[in-house]
């Protein structure tokens, strides 16, 4: 038992902190009227890749570092604190489908290339709206809200087949019946895309989606609950810094209960969600059998927090905590995006008592069963 | 995939040697005697020997595990002042002959202990206590008035804080006494609180009280840092956190209960547990984090602090939960939610009626929740303290 970063992952932090904090720039954000085009998501992304860290959550074989949970964990915190803008989410979960779902095949082909980032996939899930459908091996219909499409060379597409059930398909983004357009999406330090897809040919992948949807939700809870621990912790420590500087009625207003307890509370949640996300990493690293579980709680409870404490950041500025020059706005975006997609809190809540005891309660809908999704 | 090469969240194996070892001297001392537990050393297996066995954290969680195991109270329920907060005080500041006097009996399960520190004039202002200690040739006369004393109706030890220097500021005029609850001027009254179960307080007065001076603890001004100090000192079980102050039953068994009714087909009632589900997953996350703290020799994190501030409210949910299922049938005095599926029934608390209508009092208790949110804004935020016009000035000029 040793709940403790290991060195390495220290280090790891550490050689991240600096990368985020040297890149990360969200001055032409803060400009009115800004939107993700303003984001710098291909610079940031060549960065990204020049780190190696396409290849983290690759297993050696295909030319990734062999690294797990934990150590992503460490990297997407620090990526959530400054909300570096890249298509570092989509593609991690495009790349968790392929290596979960495809075949051999299709995994010595793409994979290696998804490693450095040469190839950049995306994911396009069985949830948040998906109508597609496949007959005879053909894909149509749309899907509003795939994050980190516009770039993707491939899309890992969760689909209905007519005959049978959801599957995962493996689709070429130069098809000509693909149409993306990027969403007017409120987070604007992360690209959301419409997909629509017209007769559109499609690679079968073998595992059935079934069987591999708890765990690549787990995966993304998990990459999304990472995110929202990380921008809490910055938003607690903005907080902090504000009220100890503003001054109101002759004292600074951290000297106020009104403002110093609910920023206890805030400090509560922000360790509460750290120790989450850690325990969610090591337990799907290691195929721990409450995996699903821990990840499900993660995801919820930091989703639920960060929503929280975004919004009590907005009140402790006070009013210029609300414009859009202030960066407040942006992380308060970003959690109620991160809790929006890929089920709610309460869904995941939802998970969490099915699988805490044990038992399947019929009268419940869950994102975590695909056959009760669409 | 392999990952997290260091960081372990398993907890000690069930076929662990040092578990069997323990679960073995439980099965030959089913009835553990005083002088068992003594030697045993694992009433306090973290101090170090002849009275524990240098435990690390790890192995404080499997004797404490063990001992919830072989169904036996655990000694910091059976005897909870001396063993969590102030017995080891006499380790760090007793005399020789205090030690002798009082640690054998405390820790044996002898001699229960009461922490004499609020008063009628407030709790969580600890510093404003009014109680003095005049002192007489060899001597200190007591006078004055605790209140929400535990144990003290049924304790043979005190440990008393008053005032000894008037004219100092008011928290550097106090020191700590031990005394015998039996000395002649003591006089202990209970408190019936809104449970009406059974009293867990009492107030306890002092007439012209005589204490030799040789049973002080520590030096005469030391006796608001040696309370808080025993105040802070972390809770030796760990196993679970329990609805009340860690004891009683935890989210997990209200969880099988909610299920063994039927009340999680509700999905309101679904999602209310669920969440306290996951706040009690979490807080056992952050004592586990705590323990593997101690074990890396690494100084605490904030964890601990900020668990007692979210333990508190928490077992409040759970009770509230608990409770509201029972509907009309909850308000009869005596009615359980649903049985106890706790490893020992042997803690006050484990009573689902009297820890729910006891538990108002979680978040009063050993500071206040306000106070506790003083505390981490403040020490672990850098946020300016709170002020207290009264900090500076001798006690005696605003009394």
């Amino acid at each position: 038992m040793n709940f403790a970063l290991s060195d390495d992952d220290i280090l790891l932090r550490n050689v991240a902190q600096d990368f985020v904090d040297k890149e990360s720039d969200l001055a032409p954000l803060l400009v009115p009227g800004a939107n993700i085009e303003n984001a710098g998501y291909a610079a940031t992304w060549t960065k990204i890749k020049s780190l190696g860290w396409p290849s983290l959550v690759l297993p050696e074989a295909y030319g990734g570092a062999g690294l797990g949970c934990v150590e992503l964990s460490v990297i997407v915190m620090e990526l959530g604190r400054t909300l570096l803008p890249s298509p570092f989410a989509g593609h991690t979960f495009g790349t968790w489908a392929l290596l979960h779902g495809g075949s051999r095949e299709q995994k010595d082909r793409l994979l290696p290339a998804a490693a450095t980032g040469a190839t950049t996939l995306a994911l396009v899930p069985p949830i948040d709206g998906n109508t597609l459908t496949v007959e005879n091996g053909m894909l149509s219909g749309q899907h509003n809200f795939v994050i980190d499409a516009a770039d993707a060379n491939y899309f890992v597409v969760a689909a209905r087949d007519v005959k049978s059930d959801w599957g995962f398909y493996l689709v070429d983004a130069r098809d000509s019946g693909l149409k993306i357009e990027v969403q007017p999406w409120r987070d604007i330090t992360r690209q959301v895309c419409k997909i629509g897809f017209d007769n559109v040919a499609v690679e079968f992948m073998p595992e059935p989606a079934g069987n591999i949807w708890r765990l690549l939700l787990s995966h993304i809870s998990l990459f999304l609950a990472a995110e929202n621990t990380g921008g809490m912790r910055q938003v607690l420590s903005e907080s902090v810094a504000y009220a100890n500087q503003r001054v109101a009625f002759g004292r600074v207003i951290g000297s106020f209960q009104a403002i110093k307890h609910p920023l206890a509370e805030m400090m509560a949640k922000v360790e509460s969600a750290n120790t989450a996300v850690l325990y969610a990493a090591w337990a799907l690293a290691n195929n721990d059998e409450r995996a699903s579980l821990a990840a499900s709680m993660a995801k919820s409870f930091s989703s639920d927090a960060y929503v929280d404490a975004t919004h009590r950041s907005i009140q402790i500025f006070g009013a210029i905590g609300f414009t859009w020059e202030m960066s407040n706005h942006l992380y308060y975006k970003r959690a109620r995006a991160n809790a929006t997609l890929f089920g709610d809190p309460r869904a995941h809540r939802d998970l969490v008592i099915r699988e805490a005891t044990q038992r399947i309660w019929p009268n419940s809908s869950t994102v975590g069963s695909l056959s009760r999704v669409a | 995939m392999i990952c997290g090469d260091t960081m372990d969240f398993d907890l000690p194996s069930q076929d662990d040697s040092r578990r069997l070892a323990v679960r073995a001297w439980f099965a030959a001392h089913p009835t553990p005697s005083g002088q068992d537990w003594l030697d045993s050393g694992y009433t306090v297996p973290h101090w170090p020997k002849p009275w524990g066995l240098e435990a690390d954290a790890e192995f404080q969680l499997i004797i404490d595990e063990e001992i919830g195991h072989a169904g036996l109270m655990r000694p910091a329920i059976a005897n909870p002042v001396a063993i969590n907060n102030c017995a080891q005080s006499l380790l760090s500041h007793g005399t020789p002959a205090q030690q002798e006097r009082y640690l054998k009996p405390a820790l044996a399960l002898k001699e229960l202990w009461c922490m004499l520190f609020s008063e009628p004039s407030g709790g969580s202002d600890l510093g404003s206590l009014r109680t003095t200690a005049r002192k007489e040739g060899d001597n200190y006369i007591i006078n004055g008035q605790k209140m929400w004393t535990s144990l003290a109706d049924k304790a043979q030890i005190g440990v008393l804080v008053a005032r000894t220097d008037p004219q100092a500021p008011k928290h550097q005029g106090l020191s700590q006494f031990l005394i015998e609850m039996d000395t002649p001027g003591i006089t202990v009254r209970p408190i019936i609180d809104m449970s009406g179960y059974e009293n867990e307080y009492n107030e306890v007065f002092f007439d012209d009280v005589v204490i030799p001076a040789n049973q002080m603890l520590g030096k005469e001004g030391e006796g608001f840092g040696l309370s808080m100090l025993q105040l802070q000192t972390e809770r030796v079980a760990l196993s679970k956190p329990g609805a009340i102050w860690g004891a009683g039953p935890s989210a997990r068994e209200m969880l099988d209960g909610l299920a063994d009714m039927g009340a999680l087909d509700d999905p309101v009632v679904r999602d209310e547990a669920a969440k306290i589900y996951i706040e009690g997953e979490i807080l056992r996350l952050l004592s586990y984090r705590s323990l593997s703290d101690r074990m890396n020799a690494v100084t605490p994190g904030p964890e601990g602090a900020i668990r007692k501030m979210v333990s508190a409210p928490h077992g409040q949910d759970i009770m509230n939960l608990a409770k509201r299922t029972q509907g009309p049938e909850g308000l009869l005095v005596g009615s359980q939610p649903f049985d106890n599926k706790t490893d020992a029934h042997l803690g006050p608390f484990d009573n689902w009626d009297y820890a729910f209508w006891f538990s108002p009092a979680v978040t009063l208790g050993v500071g206040t929740q306000e106070v506790l949110k003083n505390v981490v804004a403040e020490r672990m935020l850098g946020l300016p303290r709170d002020l207290d016009p009264s900090a500076k000035k001798p006690w005696s000029e605003s009394h």
